[in-house]
């Protein structure tokens, strides 16, 4: 009974590791691929199925005129964008799950419960709704095509999850620290940045790293509201998705483009591992 | 406490999001009075002329929203399945305990539009490795433009996707659950189906609830992965209502009737989402 | 020098958290809030640090307006039940905090901090981080904490309550020492309780609270002897005083048809008439020539055992000096000590007390 219960365990996990890592394998060998190795049919160990070059991650550093895909830049503004965006979306949002956490507020029929909520209803919205208005007020504002409004879009779609995460790590924290820092001599403002803020970073770690996750994936957004002058990182790679796709410097991009996150992943776990992310995400 | 110093903290977020959200809104909703398209683009007044259009007289919209449903609730089932599946495997002792709890994160790190470019190159009828290997078999499906396998290849993209984040949540639960009720089942001499049944089931439903309500909640927006790897073909086998909504306001441009499809959506989803968190509730928080 | 509270009254609900509260302290002195759980001790505390902003009535602190000063400028130091720190500061950090507030030099900080470590028993943990304290250690940061300010008011709710028995007592001795000494004579103390016992031994004055309700304020003595209604009578007795009913008839104190009992000395001249009864657990002891009663419950607490006896509608709990066992519901005979009898009447007034006789 034991034996079998142990065993299937770790069937049902070589089975599941082998579909997680199943792409990222085949994207590894398709980006050491050419035109040839590629239309022969499926093939897979490079020197033995057939013959590596580096030609998709050569095409990554070449401009488009030259035949070469050019995600320098892409690259740079994701990073940009998502940076930007995410920090913007933690202070505002940091700020706001404190005072919903800690200081009660009344208006008509209005409550706290009722402000968190319209903060994280907004992740209920799809893209799509809001992207037809986004592209017509972007556009008054000469706005379209730039970093900045994408940085305002995505203000609205991470700033929910910075005050999800943060009003039940506030919730968390003894509100008792706070008086005892009032009573010392602080006043709220003091309160919040001589001592909330250095006993909240794991939190806002937490809030920060779910904030870049979602703003890195994003597609649809910069997909509306982009054409020329910026490209995001997924519209430049969704971009070589066309009638010929060139396999080698698809894939060699995707991993470029997916590295970054993978980081992430790591230090994801270190936290659950020690526990600071529960606290920070039930 | 109770200062008014509270208004700087809450103010500066509530206001810039107001701001920014309240004119595509309030735009939303008037624009779905007119009749703004392509060929006449103003903003005139036409009534609910667009509504009346969408329930008498647009069957796609409908078979696009059921089919959204379809996705949607099965894929969340099968990730709350496998991602609680894993979550019990790794949370305790296993070899290589933090490699394979890294490994299960991965998926939903990385962008679902670009890994969905890899599946599709995965899933190539002729050039992709799993027809290469069915093929030893006599086996050619076809995963992209079969009208029903082509569903059934959206849900396997976004499970691979999403199952992790469903993971994470029930892993995060399973970690700050109290030790005292497992030691007394265990004293109690319970095996391993009667402690999750009677322990961490139970244990862990707000937590499953949340976890599940929060998926429903991403997963119904879901476009990326088909705009990507079907376009929603062959015909509309794939077409989910966000992307359906896509076509006829971006390309299309019938601006006006996208806002109307918008906003009937939105609350549709709005009072979905009530009654299934209710559901929920009462199925799974038995005896409470 | 006072603090004067006038009719503090607070209710956020349906319910009063403080309801005309009044009372006079004045420094130097030690003051114990005395009630059970959500008796309002903790809001009354809260509302003289400023955290709370009662509804109506006024503080005065040597006749300045006391009540409409913000928390942070109100010198006020404050001890919670839970053991509060600051986590991301080490132990000298913490002690300090409240001092760089006032932007005092550092030279004066260290002296001060070094001198309210010292007077809490932390010499050599200055640079210790919190976490790595245990409870007592903790608790003792967050006194030293609020010694150290030399704020006139200092309010300490229930301190000891989350430490386990030993070091509790140990520690209320060390407070009582660094209350009384001269560090303190310009402060009022005030130190709520649920414990009637650590109420006595804190010395000082008592006021017991019950429903947002200052109910009694007196010297523990006077608390202790004449507790003015049953409520008081309760509250300041572990356990809880006893209180039957039964009516005063030709000289005779009539419980049931079978208990009967001589009204003493300090009882004579009660009109005829229905009255409730108080009597301490000491009071209540086994004789034989008693009366009947069946054992419900028997606790044994250190060298004593509580009885917890019922005949018919009277159920009562008595001490006894020695450790015994009992089976439930064996009949024991137990005696009551009219000496010790106070009479309330039924208002739930104190009519008559052993120590003052009748009112």
């Amino acid at each position: 009974m034991r034996v079998l219960y142990t065993s299937l365990k770790y069937l049902a996990v070589v089975l599941w590791s082998t579909f997680v890592i199943a792409p990222f394998l085949w994207a590894v060998s398709t980006s050491f691929k050419d035109f040839q190795s590629v239309t022969n049919g499926a093939t897979y160990i490079p020197w033995v199925d057939f013959e590596p070059n580096l030609e998709g991650w050569r095409d990554l550093w070449k401009s488009p005129a030259q035949g070469g895909v050019d995600i320098v830049e892409p690259f740079f503004n994701s990073v940009f964008v998502t940076a930007s965006g995410s920090l913007i979306s933690i202070i505002l949002g940091t700020l706001a799950a404190y005072a919903l956490s800690r200081f009660t507020f009344k208006a008509g029929f209005i409550r706290n419960g009722d402000i968190t909520f319209f903060f994280i209803s907004q992740r209920i919205m799809p893209p799509v709704v809001l992207a037809i208005p986004f592209f017509i007020m972007l556009g008054k504002f000469s706005l379209l095509d730039t970093l900045a409004g994408l940085i305002i879009v995505y203000i609205v779609l991470l700033m929910p999850i910075a005050v999800w995460i943060m009003v039940d790590f506030f919730n968390k924290v003894p509100v008792e620290i706070d008086e005892t820092a009032l009573i010392d001599g602080c006043n709220p403002l003091q309160v919040f940045y001589k001592v909330v803020l250095p006993n909240s970073i794991p939190g806002i770690i937490v809030a920060g790293m779910f904030c870049m996750i979602f703003g890195w994936t994003d597609f649809f957004f910069s997909f509306i509201l982009t054409f020329t002058e910026v490209q995001l990182l997924p519209v430049a790679i969704v971009a070589l998705n066309s009638s010929i796709t060139p396999w080698w410097s698809l894939s060699a991009a995707a991993l470029v483009s997916v590295a970054p996150l993978v980081l992430v992943a790591f230090i994801v776990e270190r936290y659950l591992s020690k526990g600071n992310l529960s606290g920070a995400l039930k | 406490m109770n200062f008014k110093h509270k208004y700087l903290f809450l103010l500066p977020g509530l206001l810039v999001l107001l701001a920014i959200l309240i004119f595509p809104i309030g735009f939303t909703v008037r624009l779905s009075l007119s009749s703004w398209d392509s060929f006449y683009p103003a903003l005139d007044f036409i009534g609910i002329e667009n509504y009346v259009r969408l329930f008498t007289d647009d069957a796609r919209f409908w078979e696009a929203f059921g089919r959204l449903s379809l996705l949607s609730v099965t894929t969340v089932f099968l990730q709350y399945v496998i991602g609680f599946g894993l979550a019990l495997i790794v949370w305790k002792e296993i070899a290589f305990q933090r490699f394979f709890r890294v490994l299960f994160l991965i998926p939903m790190m990385t962008t679902p539009v670009i890994m969905t470019v890899i599946w599709r190159t995965f899933f190539h009828e002729s050039l992709g490795p799993v027809n290469d290997i069915l093929s030893h078999f006599n086996l050619a499906p076809l995963w992209l433009s079969s009208e029903t396998l082509s569903k059934f290849t959206v849900m396997i993209v976004e499970v691979w996707q999403w199952t992790p984040f469903m993971f994470l949540l029930l892993l995060a639960g399973l970690l700050s659950l109290p030790k005292e009720p497992f030691l007394a089942a265990s004293i109690d001499g319970a095996g391993p189906i009667r402690t999750f049944v009677y322990v961490t089931f139970p244990l862990m439903a707000p937590i499953s609830i949340g976890a599940i309500i929060i998926r429903l909640i991403e997963a119904s927006k879901i476009m990326d992965t088909v705009y990507v790897l079907t376009s929603g073909g062959p015909g509309t086998a794939t077409e989910t209502s966000s992307f359906y909504i896509f076509i006829k306001g971006l390309r299309e441009f019938q601006f006006g009737y996208s806002a109307a499809l918008s906003l009937t959506y939105l609350i549709i989803m709005i009072i979905s989402f009530t009654i299934i968190a209710k559901i929920l509730v009462k199925l799974m928080v038995r005896g409470n | 020098m006072s603090l004067i509270a006038s009719n503090l009254s607070f209710k956020p609900g349906n319910e009063w958290h403080l309801d005309n509260v009044c009372f006079e302290m004045s420094k130097g002195q030690i003051y114990t809030i005395l009630g059970r759980t959500l008796a309002g001790k903790t809001t009354l505390l809260k509302t003289l640090a400023g955290l709370i902003s009662p509804d109506e009535g006024t503080l005065t602190l040597d006749d300045r307006d006391f009540g409409s000063i913000p928390v942070w400028k109100r010198e006020v130091a404050m001890v919670y039940q839970q053991f509060i720190n600051y986590p991301h500061l080490s132990v000298y950090e913490n002690v300090a905090f409240p001092l760089k507030q006032r932007r005092m030099q550092s030279d004066q900080i260290k002296a001060r901090v070094m001198k309210a470590l010292q007077q809490v028993g932390l010499d050599g943990f200055e640079n210790r981080k919190i976490q790595a304290l245990s409870g007592g250690q903790q608790q003792r940061v967050a006194l030293a904490r609020s010694l150290v300010k030399e704020a006139s008011v200092i309010l300490l709710d229930e301190p000891l309550v989350n430490l386990d028995y030993k070091l509790r007592e140990q520690l209320r001795e060390e407070f009582r020492n660094i209350f009384s000494s001269e560090a303190s004579k310009d402060s009022i103390l005030i130190y709520s309780s649920t414990d009637p016992v650590e109420a006595m031994q804190l010395g000082g004055q008592i006021l017991v609270m019950d429903e947002g309700r200052i109910l009694q304020q007196g010297t523990s003595k006077e608390v202790y002897e004449n507790p003015n209604c049953t409520k008081v009578a309760q509250i300041t007795n572990d356990p809880a005083m006893n209180l039957f009913e039964g009516r005063v008839e030709n000289g005779r104190i009539i419980l049931s048809s079978e208990i009967d009992l001589e009204l003493p000395q300090h009882c004579k001249g009660l009109a005829t008439g229905s009255y409730i009864f108080g009597m301490r657990a000491a009071g209540i002891t086994l004789n034989s020539t008693g009366f009947p009663f069946s054992v419900e419950l028997s606790e044994i607490s250190g060298s004593e055992t509580f009885l917890h006896i019922r005949h018919e509608m009277i159920g009562v709990v008595g001490l006894l000096d020695s450790v015994q066992n009992f089976n439930t519901g064996e009949v024991v005979r137990v005696q009551f000590d009219t000496l010790q009898l106070y009479v309330f009447d039924q208002n739930e007034q104190l009519v008559s007390s052993p120590y003052r006789g009748l009112e």
